[in-house]
């Protein structure tokens, strides 16, 4: 008689599995809520900084302003402003918890244990992404609406191409987050790593300022970072009245960018498994 | 002398323990520079020949870049005695040697000074050191007397100190509180006007900076360092930051006092 053994896995079986992490993660997501009042709280005041300095630049008579429309070609700063800030707000959110899934189940000391479960082990990683997608995309929810009441921003472009600029900008966003968490399992010094990923973002990608305005050299670098393409092709899509034709190089990139990082975080995932079997240093930090 | 003897040891434990990972290290002089770069390139979006004129009109200088780096530095200083010594206590809530540490024969608001000493002298040198970097980078350029500069830095830094005993008595009942830390220690950086002139602010909200202490002390630093005008005459200013020290030491010692006897009735200081 043929036996079964629970060890034999298939996809159903790692269906039901990452069914299982999500289903855990969410359970830990709801238990601390203070990330509502980071919800409405964040969105409303890390861009108030770089605001209030951009009302200062611009003078009481409008000087600066003047000039920042032609190096732009955006009639408001505000939304240009709240929109590259919010964009990386969700990068680094997804760097901090994404980044981190692997690190924190080594802190609570599961990480071992659960490794030895026979199932697909990059459950574990994709499961602890979904609760975090859906609350940034709530994020983005709540934070479009508040620009729109707090700060006057008037989305003027289209919201069907503002959702397909996010869709194709999950799978860069979170492939670095897989990436960044095979590798900083094995760091000590992990933070040091977030600081620096999100610093990237935050001199080349133009969060608050036009590409243009910054040397060659930096261009050159903010052209291989997803979230230059991210960041503009959602100005273009959410404050003017443009077609689909205007974002859909942009798109393009974000597509290839999309299917390189996953690669990229499968492999290093495969990398790190491998490596954690070898050395049997899961369990340590 | 036994108490001088307790602060060097608190104190060469934190330095210790900091230079454990050097990574942070680094990553501590880099990361103000690091959200000071959006700020520099946006100066020169919105700049005319190199000239932020919108900018002069408002802060009395052209020279952005200098009038945002004091700020910085000034904000380091501050987060480091405003929130290090509660997060110090949180540190060693966390490690379990809080409770053994509150049984040494020495006075309490002293273990938080100890904490304070060191925190005070990297952010001292992270901070000379972002200075050159940031001259390198950005260009820096002070033309006022440096040693006049300290008269407005000693009453707020003292005024702080008492800030720090209240809020680590708070951390004592609280037991975790960052989220609220995050986001006060930010917004306190938006309304001292750490990145702009407060005179920029719309009407509404000018008044929430002018409530705040602080805010004279970074005004009246860029006051003597850059010569730009100050909201009040210097002497007035520094009248404040000096009402503002005495009020804070008094209150902060305190209420650290009261509330840390009701931790131990409670018996929770060990908890975390």
């Amino acid at each position: 008689m043929e036996s079964t053994t629970l060890a034999r896995t298939g996809v159903i079986s790692n269906l039901r599995a990452l069914q299982a992490v999500i289903s855990r993660e969410w359970t830990i997501f709801m238990r601390y809520p203070s990330w509502i009042i980071s919800l409405f709280i964040w969105p409303l005041i890390f861009p108030m900084a770089y605001l209030l300095t951009a009302r200062a630049f611009s003078g009481p008579d409008n000087t600066g302003l003047l000039q920042f429309q032609a190096a732009t070609g955006q009639s408001e700063y505000i939304g240009f402003i709240a929109i590259g800030t919010m964009i990386w707000m969700w990068q680094n959110v997804v760097l901090w918890n994404v980044g981190f899934a692997l690190r924190n189940e080594q802190h609570r000391g599961t990480l071992e244990s659960n490794w030895m479960a026979p199932t697909w082990r990059f459950a574990f990683l994709l499961g602890s992404s979904v609760p975090q997608l859906v609350s940034m995309l709530l994020m983005l929810g709540v934070s479009t609406l508040e620009y729109t009441l707090f700060f006057g921003v008037r989305f003027e472009g289209s919201l069907w191409l503002s959702l397909l600029v996010i869709l194709f900008a999950i799978p860069p966003i979170y492939g670095l987050g897989f990436t960044f968490a095979s590798l900083v399992i094995t760091a000590r010094e992990a933070n040091a790593f977030v600081f620096l990923v999100r610093g990237v973002v935050m001199i080349f990608c133009g969060i608050t300022y036009p590409i243009a305005v910054l040397p060659g050299w930096m261009q050159a670098i903010a052209a291989w970072l997803p979230q230059t393409y991210i960041i503009r092709a959602f100005r273009t899509a959410a404050l003017s009245a443009s077609s689909f034709d205007a974002i859909a190089p942009d798109l393009l990139m974000l597509a290839l960018f999309g299917a390189f990082w996953l690669c990229l975080g499968y492999t290093i995932f495969k990398w790190m498994e491998r490596r954690a079997r070898q050395t049997g240093a899961i369990g340590q930090y | 002398m036994s108490n001088l003897r307790a602060l060097y040891a608190i104190a060469l434990k934190d330095w210790k323990k900091y230079w454990r990972y050097p990574l942070n290290a680094v990553s501590t002089i880099f990361q103000p520079l690091i959200w000071l770069a959006p700020v520099f390139f946006m100066g020169q979006a919105f700049s005319v020949n190199g000239q932020a004129q919108g900018f002069a009109a408002y802060s009395g200088t052209t020279d952005f870049m200098s009038f945002i780096l004091l700020g910085t530095i000034l904000t380091n200083f501050i987060n480091a005695v405003f929130w290090g010594m509660g997060y110090a206590l949180k540190e060693d809530m966390d490690d379990g040697v809080l409770e053994s540490n509150w049984l040494t024969p020495i006075p309490r608001l002293l273990i938080l000074a100890g904490h304070s000493l060191t925190n005070l002298l990297i952010t001292a040198i992270t901070s000379t050191i972002m200075i050159i970097v940031a001259a390198l980078l950005f260009g820096f350029q002070v033309n006022g007397d440096v040693l006049a500069a300290f008269v407005p830095i000693i009453p707020m830094m003292l005024g702080l100190y008492g800030f720090g005993f209240a809020f680590a008595s708070l951390v004592l009942v609280m037991r975790d509180a960052n989220t609220l830390v995050d986001m006060s220690s930010f917004l306190l950086q938006i309304f001292t006007g750490s990145s702009f002139p407060v005179g920029s602010l719309p009407k509404w909200l000018l008044p929430v900076s002018l409530a705040i202490p602080l805010t004279y002390g970074l005004d009246a630093v860029r006051g003597i360092l850059l010569n730009t005008p100050t909201l009040f005459p210097l002497g007035l200013e520094i009248a404040l930051l000096v009402a503002f020290m005495v009020l804070m030491l008094w209150l902060g010692a305190w209420a650290f006092n009261k509330l840390e006897r009701q931790v131990r009735k409670w018996g929770t200081l060990g908890q975390h």
